[in-house]
């Protein structure tokens, strides 16, 4: 079966121009990506250092789970920006991937609900009892880290499946009633599928790195003492190194054992060499700050070009990955040539209520920081 | 037909959304009424000096976040998600036409929280004035956000001129459809009404102070009062401005007379026992007594929750997407074509099931009828599926056609088909004549015969 006949344009009108969508899916996605890797590998290292770390560690882990539940609820919001903008511009691709695996697709709203939960009887425990808090609050955190890999692992297979057409046919052919999709497909043939899901994982370890010196240095400034400090920068180098090699590995994987040749091909000539290029050796420039930075008690500057860095690495990759979605879709949907008819004051409306909107979120966050301790205290 | 269709045994996939938008109505509007008493009680503890009341309070903030930040924010993206899975074509439409509507009340979403998170978390280390101004910027977010998603939910039922098609088809149309203003008014009345019966069920759970629960037990009556008159001028204006179907539909079938009047006892009930109870007796107010009025709240707000999806048969978006995934300008053309040839998975199954059966790469309408039976019950299914399964499962479950059918003759099921609209709840038949025979092949192996031993004095033949 041609897969190109599953796939048919839309009749109404994209209401906004293609590349304002494409660009707020991939600087949503890039928002999205900072906390979501927080809770994808940063929650297990945080119960690891809790359970078994030295005391700085376990100080790490528990503020680390304190404020999940924050990372979570923003995690979350944020990840509704790029799938919006996915759903309005690859719906005739996105929607027939997830009908097929509907029941998994489905099942991330449970484990993403228990998992928050989890995140919350942790915290609370934590806040409440500290290290002696019941034994079942332990184990929910360490499901919730658990289903929050589970939900990683289906994301990537919805995914995937949406950017490759050609693997409808066969799983709709298995798991089908009728012609009607069971919703029981998984894109487990898929040979993109596990490096992509590594990738991330990868990607989440050096997330996880800077957030540690981040806390240390900022949001902990007024409670930790240097020798925390020093110790969040030596753990920091390590799991950045860690993060560094995973992604080299897992990207390597990806790239030259499951891409299309014709994918490699574009990806490897003008004009997105460079942005091939670039995404590869982004984390490097992070990690040589890092390693290089040596260790002083404010860093600040250093650490705030580090943490620049890596939201740079989180963009760089969301680019690339926008780009390949885009060449692997070619073939199937038009996207450039929608019909459009831009929405224009709705639009406007939007971009004034989101500034408006920062406006409020900052004045809330600015009294927060008035009445917080000051240093002296 | 542009998607798949998902096949949910026995429940079918659109009931999926029932269930989650049931759940995620009882805490989003729980989210905006409870945001709004925390904001109004917050500041009358403050200006009153009520130690006791602001701890209560903060014991409240605390439920009120574990629910309404975690449940609420989940099931409303379960809500979007089942939708894209069961609805694919309707999303597409409201996407299409409300993404920045959405986009918008997504910024409200990030105040929300935010406000939430600092308003309980720093409860206490703020001046009073900020706290308070902290809960109103919360409520006020929160209100605004059921103003938008609002005015999306009521143009599925009337979009009004919007539907007409050409120059009027832009955003504002579409928002402030005729439902805008009768729904807001009614949700927002829901969202007072729901949060003081829950207030009062948490409330009688975990104050043993008779005076304080008492005290909170008439404050809250106010608002819960004035959310059931909203409720009842909203629901007056909802059904002013229904389309005529809409209308007839509640009038008509019997399942929606029995859930209206349901609805309007259960209404009653709520508000009689709020004023007997809470408002002129507030000590009355026990775990029991908090419990029923909580209980006979979401019974009514269900069933008015479930009204509002099932008067918009046949279509999801009124006038312009049918339930069954296609938009009212394709029925002609797929009456002539076919309906297996004109969807994109059908066609594909065809293709690659029976490929005798197509000519010039088309479906041929004779060569199905060609096909041995089995093949042609095979057919059958899959128009059943694309169809129908939207509203009907198939042999049992919900509304299922292996009863409706109730055992008639072949010639009696082919004539529903042909006739599928004459019950207008109904999308009107969208295939050819040879497909009608098909999808009756397939209908008689699912008809369960009539249930034996009646005796309705036709049998004389039988009876000596
Ligand atoms: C938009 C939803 C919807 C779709 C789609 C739909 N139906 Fe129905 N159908 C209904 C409703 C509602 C009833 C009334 C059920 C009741 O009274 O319990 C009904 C009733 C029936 C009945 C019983 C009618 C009678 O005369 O007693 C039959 C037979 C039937 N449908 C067949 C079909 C077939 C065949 C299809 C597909 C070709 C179909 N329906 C598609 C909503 C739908």
């Amino acid at each position: 079966m041609q897969p190109n006949i599953l796939v048919e344009q839309v009749a109404a009108n994209l209401p906004a121009p293609i590349w304002f969508v494409q660009f707020f899916k991939a600087l949503g996605f890039t928002l999205h990506a900072i906390p979501m890797n927080l809770w994808y590998a940063g929650l297990l290292i945080a119960l690891w250092l809790h359970l078994r770390g030295n005391t700085h560690g376990q100080r790490f882990g528990a503020r680390l789970l304190q404020q999940m539940p924050v990372i979570v609820a923003f995690g979350i919001n944020l990840g509704i920006v790029p799938l919006l903008f996915l759903q309005l511009a690859y719906n005739r691709v996105f929607y027939p991937a997830t009908i097929l695996m509907a029941w998994f697709w489905l099942a991330i709203i449970a484990l993403v609900t228990l998992a928050y939960y989890g995140v919350y009887a942790y915290a609370w425990g934590l806040r409440q009892q500290g290290n002696a808090m019941a034994a079942w609050r332990k184990a929910a955190g360490w499901c919730a880290a658990v289903f929050f890999l589970a939900v990683g692992f289906l994301f990537a297979n919805g995914l995937s499946l949406t950017e490759h057409v050609d693997r409808w046919a066969d799983l709709w052919k298995q798991h089908s009633v009728a012609g009607a999709a069971t919703g029981t497909a998984l894109n487990i043939g898929d040979p993109t599928l596990i490096p992509r899901w590594l990738l991330m994982f990868g990607l989440a370890l050096g997330t996880t790195a800077v957030w540690l010196l981040v806390d240390a240095t900022w949001f902990a400034r007024n409670t930790v003492d240097e020798d925390y400090r020093r110790w969040a920068w030596s753990l920091a180098k390590k799991l950045y190194t860690v993060s560094a090699i995973w992604f080299a590995a897992a990207g390597s994987w990806y790239v030259y054992g499951t891409w299309h040749s014709a994918i490699r091909q574009t990806m490897f000539d003008w004009p997105w060499l460079p942005l091939t290029v670039a995404t590869a050796v982004a984390p490097a420039l992070p990690w040589a700050l890092l390693m290089t930075a040596g260790f002083c008690n404010e860093k600040r500057l250093t650490l705030a070009a580090i943490a620049l860095c890596q939201f740079g690495v989180l963009g760089l990759n969301a680019t690339s990955r926008q780009v390949v979605q885009n060449l692997n879709l070619n073939p199937h949907l038009q996207l450039y040539t929608q019909p459009t008819a831009v929405q224009w004051s709705p639009l406007v409306m939007f971009l004034v209520v989101f500034v408006l909107g920062l406006g409020v979120v900052g004045w809330m966050v600015w009294q927060v920081a008035k009445s917080l301790p000051s240093p002296t205290r | 037909m542009h998607y798949p269709w998902w096949y949910v045994p026995h429940l079918t996939a659109p009931m999926l959304i029932a269930a989650i938008s049931v759940l995620h109505v009882l805490i989003s509007h729980y989210a905006v009424g409870g945001g709004l008493f925390l904001a109004v009680e917050v500041a009358h503890a403050y200006k009153t000096g009520n130690r006791a009341y602001l701890d209560y309070l903060q014991r409240h903030a605390k439920f009120f976040v574990l629910l309404t930040v975690v449940l609420g924010a989940v099931t409303g993206v379960g809500i979007w998600w089942t939708i894209g899975l069961s609805s694919p074509l309707a999303t597409e439409v409201l996407i299409r036409t409300f993404v920045f509507g959405w986009a918008t009340e997504y910024v409200f979403f990030v105040i929300e929280l935010a406000a939430a998170f600092i308003f309980l978390y720093y409860w206490g280390r703020l001046t009073e004035k900020t706290h308070a101004l902290i809960g109103w910027i919360y409520a006020l977010a929160a209100w605004i956000s059921l103003v938008l998603i609002t005015g999306i939910t009521a143009f599925m039922v009337n979009p009004g001129t919007w539907a007409d098609g050409g120059s009027s088809q832009d955003f504002w149309t579409a928002f402030f459809n005729p439902q805008f203003l009768p729904q807001t008014i009614a949700r927002t009345g829901g969202a007072l009404l729901l949060s003081s019966l829950y207030v009062y069920l948490h409330a009688s759970l975990t104050i043993r102070d008779a005076k304080l629960r008492d005290m909170i037990a008439s404050r809250s009556a106010r608002p819960a009062c004035l959310g059931a008159v909203l409720i009842t001028l909203g629901g007056i204006g909802w059904h002013f401005f229904l389309p005529p179907s809409a209308k007839d539909a509640l009038a008509a079938a019997a399942p929606l007379n029995i859930l209206v009047v349901l609805i309007f006892a259960l209404t009653a009930v709520v508000f009689v026992l709020l004023y007997v109870g809470p408002y002129r007796n507030p000590g009355w107010l026990s775990p029991g007594f908090a419990a029923s009025l909580c209980l006979f709240g979401i019974a009514a707000f269900s069933t008015g929750e479930f009204i509002r999806e099932a008067v918009r048969k046949p279509f999801i978006i009124y006038n312009t997407v049918l339930s069954n995934q296609i938009y009212p300008e394709e029925v002609q053309k797929l009456r002539g074509i076919g309906y297996l040839e004109g969807g994109v998975w059908t066609k594909a199954f065809v293709k690659t099931h029976y490929p005798q059966a197509i000519v010039n790469d088309r479906i041929a309408g004779s060569e199905l009828l060609k096909l041995p039976h089995q093949d042609r019950v095979a057919l059958g299914e899959v128009l059943f599926q694309y169809h129908c399964n939207d509203c009907h499962a198939a042999q049992d479950g919900y509304s299922s056609l292996g009863r409706l059918l109730h055992g008639r003759s072949r010639e009696l099921v082919r004539n529903s088909v042909d006739h599928l609209d004459s019950i207008y709840f109904m999308p009107p038949w969208a295939g050819t004549a040879e497909e009608a025979e098909l999808i009756t092949d397939y209908l008689m192996t699912i008809n369960r015969p009539r249930p034996e031993g009646m005796r309705v004095g036709t049998e004389t033949a039988e009876v000596k």
